[in-house]
């Protein structure tokens, strides 16, 4: 009797405590509803507020529409394709070739023999080439100051010396930067390419620091224990442990470089930017379009190169497809615009 | 000659090398044993300059160890090799203490050093792997690559901190080896910590019995008898090793 009175109790007891862990979670579920739902208004006043200081209006973009549907029309002009209706690439073309965006060769009249030819290189060289220089001028800075910002190198709070730096180069974006050195030449492809190699000094320097940190111990003390003088442990116990994460954020800072020196021209900083602005300035959309199609095919060879050599020198790294590289173009360009 | 008189090193209260004193003729292979914990790393450390012991002193061929010196060559357990680079480059740095660094930098080391990186590589059974990255070679290769940067620094004493820890039997036994090879060519003083009480019979000659951080036992393999190693390692060793003698 008494065992039976006992399991009685036991199974009563258990189903108070199933009872109170299923109130308990109840309850935990009802403050989370009541947290979304206070999160949710929140979201919404601040987007709303958001839209209200852009002033951005739905009448707006109604309103303009049909303007917005003949700028496409010449965006995209219709034109045919083996006979088939297609945008008019000729279009495209002549005003690539009218104003030497890609290149120009010259034969200079005497057949067709390769020696005789003159290469005239195009707008899109001008913005290669502020974004390649600026990252060779910026390199020995970002070496120099993302070396001696790691706490590995410099002791801390020292350090922090080398760091505020690249900080403070970094807290301002490069266009910044072009702006800022307008009193050395004016808004020129060579003042671009200083503010582009100030920006990489900050952004690659920083890249370089954060891998130095993670280096491991025991090679620099092994490298310690043959006797070797401290610059010699810095190089060969760290810097050679991180040679290849370098050399890839190196490239992918062309990357970015490459981009930013097209925004550079948006402010007439030359080159693909610098056409681009002109012909939005008389609003002849056909050429515009042209010249970001050139930005697009400079852009993603640009990326497509640097991600075989990043691939190529991390060895397993899982490289990104081309049709990955360019559907995610927009996104990269706009992203570059913000840095 | 190297001499160790009254030793000591702790570390807050713990003292892990306890009041220590020994001597190494020239050219004598010398094992120490003992459980993890014992003092034997510490003792290695302190040997080559990169820990400073408490009390005590160190002398090789009456130099005193004030720091890490060219003439002491460590084999550390984990090989700690600069993975990106060759066989060769990594030999190489060992000779980083006698090369300035415009000459190290700029790969122009005397061409002695060039030569003395190859014939190590080719002591440890690795020139025709010279060229190789590192990063792409087993463990025993690795250690071997590393045993190879210890002999390139040309040393009085070598020092190996259980290098064969981290190895398979078979390539723990063919690293020991390469160690005592290299170690009998070029009549070096070696002081080996070691875990493995098989491996350290078969290749020691001296052995040196290390507990809390004292010695214990210093004798050669003839005095190592299976209550010498009870004494250092407890029974559970002991045990393994009747078995393995009985079998």
């Amino acid at each position: 009797m008494s065992t039976e009175t006992e399991s009685g109790t036991s199974e009563v007891q258990t189903d108070d405590e199933i009872d109170d862990a299923f109130r308990f979670i109840r309850i935990n579920k009802r403050a989370r509803q009541v947290f979304s739902l206070f999160a949710l208004v929140v979201f919404g006043w601040l987007f709303t507020l958001a839209l209200d200081q852009v002033g951005f209006s739905v009448a707006e973009i109604l309103e303009y529409w049909p303007d917005f549907e003949d700028a496409l029309g010449q965006f995209f002009p219709p034109g045919e394709l083996f006979g088939l209706p297609f945008v008019d690439v000729g279009a495209y073309w002549s005003f690539i070739q009218e104003r030497n965006l890609i290149m120009q060769v010259e034969t200079n009249g005497a057949g067709f023999m390769f020696w005789d030819w003159t290469v005239i290189p195009g707008q899109m060289f001008i913005t290669l080439s502020m974004g390649f220089a600026g990252l060779v001028l910026g390199l020995p800075g970002a070496l120099i100051l993302g070396v001696l910002g790691s706490e590995r190198v410099t002791p801390y709070p020292f350090n922090f010396i080398f760091r505020g730096t690249m900080s403070v180069i970094r807290a301002i974006p490069a266009l910044v930067w072009a702006l800022i050195y307008i009193p050395l030449g004016g808004v020129t492809p060579f003042t671009a390419t200083l503010a582009i190699g100030t920006d990489t000094m900050g952004n690659l320097g920083r890249l370089f620091t954060d891998a130095l940190e993670e280096v491991e111990d025991g090679p620099i003390e092994a490298i310690g224990s043959t006797g070797a003088n401290g610059p010699q442990r810095v190089i060969f116990g760290m810097l050679s442990q991180v040679a290849s994460p370098f050399i890839a954020w190196t490239m992918y800072i062309l990357e970015i470089n490459t981009r930013i020196a097209v925004t550079m021209g948006l402010i007439g900083g030359g080159g693909l930017g610098y056409v681009l602005q002109t012909q939005r300035s008389l609003f002849k959309y056909t050429n515009m379009m042209a010249t970001i199609l050139v930005i697009f095919v400079l852009v993603i060879s640009v990326e497509i190169v640097s991600q075989r050599v990043r691939s190529y020198i991390r060895g397993t790294e899982e490289s990104q497809g081309i049709i990955a590289l360019i559907v995610e173009f927009p996104q990269r360009m706009v992203r570059s615009l913000w840095q | 000659m190297i001499e160790v008189s009254n030793l000591s090193k702790s570390y807050g209260d713990i003292q892990a090398v306890d009041d220590v004193s020994f001597t190494i003729p020239d050219g004598e292979f010398v094992v120490v044993l003992g459980e993890s914990g014992a003092g034997k790393s510490t003792l290695l450390r302190c040997l080559n300059g990169l820990t400073e012991p408490t009390e005590g002193s160190i002398s090789i061929n009456d130099e005193s160890v004030l720091g890490p010196r060219d003439d002491v060559a460590m084999v550390f357990q984990q090989h700690y090799l600069i993975e990106e680079m060759s066989a060769y480059n990594n030999a190489l740095t060992g000779s980083l203490g006698r090369t300035n660094l415009f000459d190290s930098l700029t790969g122009r080391y005397e061409i002695e050093d060039k030569h003395e990186a190859l014939r190590s590589l080719r002591t440890v059974g690795l020139l025709d792997e010279a060229g190789q990255s590192v990063g792409q070679m087993s463990g025993g290769q690795q250690q071997r690559v590393g045993i190879a940067r210890a002999l390139v620094q040309q040393p009085n004493l070598l020092l190996a901190d259980e290098p064969v820890a981290s190895l398979d039997p078979a390539s723990a036994e063919r690293v020991m080896g390469y160690v005592r090879q290299a170690a009998d060519e070029r009549g070096l003083s070696t002081l080996a910590s070691l875990h493995q009480v098989n491996i350290a019979r078969e290749f020691g000659e001296r052995f040196i019995g290390m507990k809390d951080g004292e010695i214990i036992f210093d004798g050669y393999r003839d005095d190592l008898t299976v209550d010498v190693i009870d004494e250092i390692y407890g029974t559970i060793e002991t045990d393994a090793i009747r078995s393995e003698a009985e079998a």
